[in-house]
């Protein structure tokens, strides 16, 4: 066993685990934070995408203990609560969430790609989601969404 | 409150006892993007986790005449790395058509080259470049030549004691021309069908220290010797670039797997080879 001391959302958690139970079983088992998604769970499909220390990781295939003192940001604290990040507006408007499995892994590798680069070209948005299926197998109006996203925060800043 | 499941050593020479004490017990840990999935999928049941994220290994110097790229430097450092991208810069290619940005941030170069899968593109851009790897134990440090470190699939010469803690790779001279070609399923997130790295120097039009390795084509890694023999001392032009590659294809060992058919392979060899040769001279 291990103690893993970490802060999700801006709340910190001390939750005892295996060496081998990884970072997506502490989020959705322990803490029950449920948006990132068991997909394949071999690192392979994004859906569970999270931001550790604002860098983008699979927490699939993120030993939890990897995460031990630091910080890690899940769709549910990229907006204060009852109000929408601009990605997740620009989801909703562009129709970007078909069945929205797959979405608060496209959410948060946009979220990650606009951080650091708030003006993307279509093909960096492309190469920046390109770890993230979408079994509805509709990637058109999640890039338009991306790129709404950018437009929005861009725009304002 | 110190786990003993989970150790993170804060130097090397502590995650050398910790594997002296150990031994079998415990599996090396680096960015966790393959040891996880045979985890999650039940092949592997580790114990005990020896994490080397904090031991100094994620920096990236030049010195000696040497690029020293440290075992635990992440695959998306490389990419961003300004010194990689001015003394190795087919390094940069291949990490860039590896994986996916959430796999890259957290995927580490010793890790791929360790992992020892024969179609690792990070190993094939080494071997190219005619990188040394660095090991260490309790007992000493040694550097080996690259293509000596592979012995078989996801089989390599390191010792139950041992850990690699870096590579030294030669300073890129002027006229040292370089190419990198991988075939995947997709352009992202793709494991190599076929993937081959190329570094030379052009010397009044004729090809020195030519280096010709190969992915996903035999057991490890492979570094095309004779193929680049031919070439080595003589000007490319086509006719000599087609037999090279043909030499190529032939010194090849590959398999039939999901990914695609031993034969398919051979001809992706020889195309590959054959297009890198012709863009680079």
């Amino acid at each position: 066993m291990a103690m893993l001391e970490l802060k999700v959302n801006g709340i910190a958690h001390q939750v005892a685990v295996e060496a081998t139970t990884t970072l997506m079983e502490v989020l959705r088992d322990k803490l029950m934070i449920t948006s990132p998604k068991m997909g394949c769970n071999t690192g392979d499909c994004g859906a569970c995408s999270v931001l550790l220390n604002g860098e983008l990781i699979r927490s699939c295939i993120t030993p939890a203990m990897a995460a031990n003192h630091k910080e890690v940001t899940t769709l549910e604290g990229i907006a204060p609560a009852g109000e929408l990040d601009p990605i997740q507006k620009a989801f909703s408007d562009n129709h970007g969430t078909q069945c929205g499995f797959c979405t608060p892994g496209m959410i948060m590798a946009a979220k990650a790609l606009l951080n650091e680069n708030p003006k993307p070209s279509k093909l960096e948005i492309k190469e920046a989601m390109s770890g993230n299926l979408c079994r509805c197998t509709g990637y058109k109006k999640i890039l338009e969404s991306v790129e709404a996203a950018s437009a929005e925060i861009s725009g304002r800043s | 409150m110190e786990s003993t499941d989970f150790l993170v050593p804060g130097d090397i020479q502590t995650a050398c006892r910790h594997l002296d004490r150990l031994g079998a017990q415990a599996h090396l840990l680096a960015g966790g993007t393959d040891l996880m999935v045979a985890v999650n999928l039940r092949r592997l049941f580790p114990e005990r986790f020896i994490c080397l994220g904090d031991c100094g290994l994620a920096t990236v110097s030049v010195s000696n005449g040497k690029l020293a790229i440290g075992a635990a430097v992440t695959i998306s450092s490389i990419i961003k790395s300004d010194l990689v991208m001015q003394n190795a810069p087919l390094l940069v290619d291949a990490c860039r058509t590896m994986a996916s940005p959430g796999i890259r941030n957290a995927a580490t170069i010793g890790g791929n080259v360790c992992n020892a899968s024969p179609a690792a593109d990070g190993a094939v851009a080494l071997l190219a470049l005619g990188a040394e790897v660095n090991i260490v134990s309790s007992s000493g440090e040694h550097s080996v030549a690259i293509e000596d470190f592979f012995t078989g699939p996801g089989q390599t010469i390191l010792g139950p004691n041992e850990i690699v803690t870096g590579f030294n790779i030669p300073l890129r001279q002027a006229g040292v021309k370089w190419g990198w070609s991988k075939l995947g399923q997709r352009k992202a997130e793709a494991i190599s069908i076929a993937s081959a790295a190329i570094c030379l120097s052009l010397e009044n039009g004729k090809c020195r220290g030519v280096r010709i390795a190969l992915g996903a084509v035999a057991p490890t890694p492979l570094l095309a010797v004779k193929a680049a023999e031919m070439l080595e001392g003589e000007a490319p032009e086509a006719g000599l670039v087609a037999k090279v590659a043909e030499k190529a294809s032939d010194g090849t060992s590959p398999i039939d797997d999901i990914r695609a058919s031993a034969w398919y392979r051979r001809q992706i060899v020889r195309e590959t080879v054959s297009r890198i040769l012709g863009d680079i001279s």
